[in-house]
């Protein structure tokens, strides 16, 4: 019995007249569950044996991709098509996925590994390097002009498909974002209570 | 035009620019509105614009015969036909200043068109002054009614793009001559001639074109109409919603003011968010693994608790469509039995995952699950509103249970498979 308070309480704590968010919601759920169990079999037919730090570190963080674009991917089917952001981030995913794809693909011959692991680094560096020259432009720019809506460029980098919107879609799209990214949270946090639970 | 009480107009506010022309007018007689002509003329056509502020198109179709302002006297005819008394009143002002507004407008424009007096504006001078009278003579309920429309406006904030013209037009009587100020209004204010041209031509149809007007384009006084202007003010409406949309959503942002601010505070969220799914996704991630392999501890733990009978009709219920003759028979028998069947059941339909099932002892997870949904199905009986939330929640938490004893995945899909049926069921 002990088991149904929790339960009752997230039943009353809710809201039970069903609106968009929880119609979203419960697609969320649906999606996300569905996706760990994926996961769980898939982890039961490859059972790893792994006994060395670094290499359950990186299985772990492999694990937290899995688990984040699972997440992510679920969200943005439960938010539909219609949304600017659920379709960029939709497709973000599956580029990212192909990306991953070929590395893995390319992991079955060694010889070319090197060569694009090089090319990474130097890439990774280059970016930095951009990066931080960036930084300390706008860094200087930030304290001499005055901010106001016309640049809400940091928004635009956290909304998934920002950059090439309007102001007025954009905060459509974000305003929507954060009421999915709110029930995410909700989900995922009662997955993780009834887990840490038992 | 005398600039002084053009000047004098410009200072005053609408309403009190009214109420002292309405005073003024009682006192005043007929034949001296023949003298003071375009004294009279001008307050007509700014009582005439105030009129076209306030009056809604509705109003102006309450009139039955509503020719033309040209007409003036046509107007008094409804208003004539109108019961005196003061229930009646009230309504009849309504009829009324759209009726007299549209002629102030013509004979305002006659007027700063020729810089002359017409003999149509002078009539339209004393239909007004007629109509006037009227309104003396039944003072008190005018008032009342004028009042009434006075907090209207005081109500309504968004003044029309008129109110914004008659602006524009008095500063330029103002500042220059009448006649070329005739023609720069036409030249520059669209809606200006529409409205002119409207008035002079057709009247009835004044209140239909007008109506987009009210409702698409909203400039205050000194505001600027040119397009542009016009379509950033839009742009600049439409962004303030959202934010305000946005400050509803964003906790704590109700105490900021300023946009800057208020973005600064949606983007701090939003990464805070997204921080948080980020450390949830890594935390289930870490999660996963140890559950698959700690299995037989959560079995040792656990301990679950007796099944009340009174459940039982409602498992039936949510479990029709496994269609087992077998479990359908022992609906009411001793849990055991149910158990063995049930577990037959999910072993016939999944074979693949047997080899789980056997590892694990079956017979205890189902009856948990079991408890599960009965209890839900009948919470969801209770609140039939809210099929889909429950039918989540019951997805949710069957889920766990199921996966905590990592046993019979299997078996929550063929339970979620029954829930959503009985959904169905209950929403038909």
């Amino acid at each position: 019995m002990s088991m149904n308070n929790p339960k009752q309480r997230l039943l009353l704590s809710g809201n039970p007249r069903g609106g968009s968010s929880s119609c979203i919601k419960s697609r969320f759920t649906r999606g996300f569950l569905r996706a760990l169990i994926k996961m769980k079999k898939q982890n039961y037919n490859q059972p790893t044996s792994s006994s060395s730090s670094s290499s359950s570190r990186r299985e772990a963080f492999r694990r937290y991709r899995r688990v984040k674009i699972a997440a992510d991917k679920s969200m943005a089917v439960a938010a539909g098509s219609k949304r600017l952001w659920s379709r960029a981030m939709l497709s973000r995913i599956r580029h990212h996925q192909q990306q991953t794809w070929r590395y893995h693909r390319s992991t079955f011959n060694h010889q070319p590994i090197k060569v694009k692991r090089l090319v990474v680094e130097k890439k990774k560096k280059k970016k930095k390097k951009k990066k931080k020259k960036e930084e300390e432009r706008t860094g200087d720019h930030h304290h001499h002009r005055p901010r106001g809506l016309r640049d809400a460029g940091e928004l635009r980098k956290l909304v998934p498909g920002g950059e090439g919107m309007d102001i007025c879609s954009l905060l459509d799209e974000t305003a929507h974002y954060i009421k999915c990214l709110v029930t995410q949270v909700q989900v995922m946090k009662s997955i993780d209570q009834f887990y840490s639970i038992n | 035009m005398n600039r002084g009480s053009l000047t004098e107009m410009l200072h005053c506010t609408d309403m009190t620019v009214l109420e002292r022309q309405r005073a003024r007018l009682k006192s005043q007689q007929q034949d001296q509105f023949h003298h003071q002509q375009p004294e009279v003329e001008e307050r007509s056509g700014y009582f005439s614009e105030l009129s076209g502020v306030f009056s809604g198109p509705s109003h102006v179709s309450q009139v039955p015969g509503f020719d033309g302002a040209a007409a003036g006297n046509s107007m008094i005819g409804p208003v004539k036909a109108d019961p005196g008394s003061e229930n009646g009143w009230s309504e009849m002002g309504k009829i009324l200043v759209p009726g007299f507004g549209f002629p102030g407008f013509e004979a305002n424009f006659s007027i700063s068109r020729t810089a002359s007096c017409t003999p149509l504006a002078a009539a339209a001078a004393t239909t007004t002054a007629e109509v006037k009278d009227k309104i003396s003579g039944a003072a008190a309920a005018g008032k009342v009614s004028f009042k009434k429309r006075k907090h209207d406006k005081i109500q309504n904030t968004k003044v029309v793009v008129e109110d914004e013209i008659k602006d524009k037009r008095l500063k330029g009587c103002a500042e220059e001559g009448d006649s070329k100020i005739t023609d720069q209004n036409n030249n520059n204010n669209n809606n200006n001639k529409e409205n002119s041209d409207n008035n002079s031509k057709e009247n009835s149809k004044v209140s239909d074109v007008q109506k987009p007007d009210y409702i698409h384009v909203r400039a205050r006084r000194g505001q600027a109409t040119d397009s542009h202007s016009l379509a950033e003010r839009v742009r600049r409406e439409k962004i303030s919603e959202r934010m305000k949309y946005l400050q509803d959503l964003v906790p704590g942002c109700n105490k900021i003011t300023g946009k800057a601010g208020m973005l600064d505070e949606i983007i701090n969220y939003v990464q805070s968010l997204q921080r948080q799914v980020e450390f949830l996704s890594m935390k289930l991630a870490a999660v996963n693994p140890r559950l698959d392999f700690n299995i037989d501890n959560f079995f040792a733990k656990e301990v679950f608790p007796a099944c009340p009978p009174a459940n039982f009709p409602t498992i039936g219920m949510s479990s029709e469509m496994n269609t087992n003759p077998a479990y359908l028979q022992h609906q009411f028998n001793p849990l055991q039995q149910q158990i063995v069947s049930c577990s037959g059941n999910e072993m016939v339909i999944n074979p693949p995952d047997m080899g789980l099932r056997r590892t694990i002892s079956a017979p205890v997870s189902i009856p948990e699950t079991f408890l599960d949904s009965s209890c839900f199905t009948q919470l969801q009986h209770l609140l039939p509103s809210s099929t889909t939330w429950d039918a989540d929640l019951q997805n949710f938490y069957s889920l766990p249970f199921d996966q905590d004893r990592s046993t019979t995945f299997p078996s929550h899909q063929l339970f979620t498979g029954s829930i959503e049926a009985s959904n169905l069921k209950t929403e038909m």
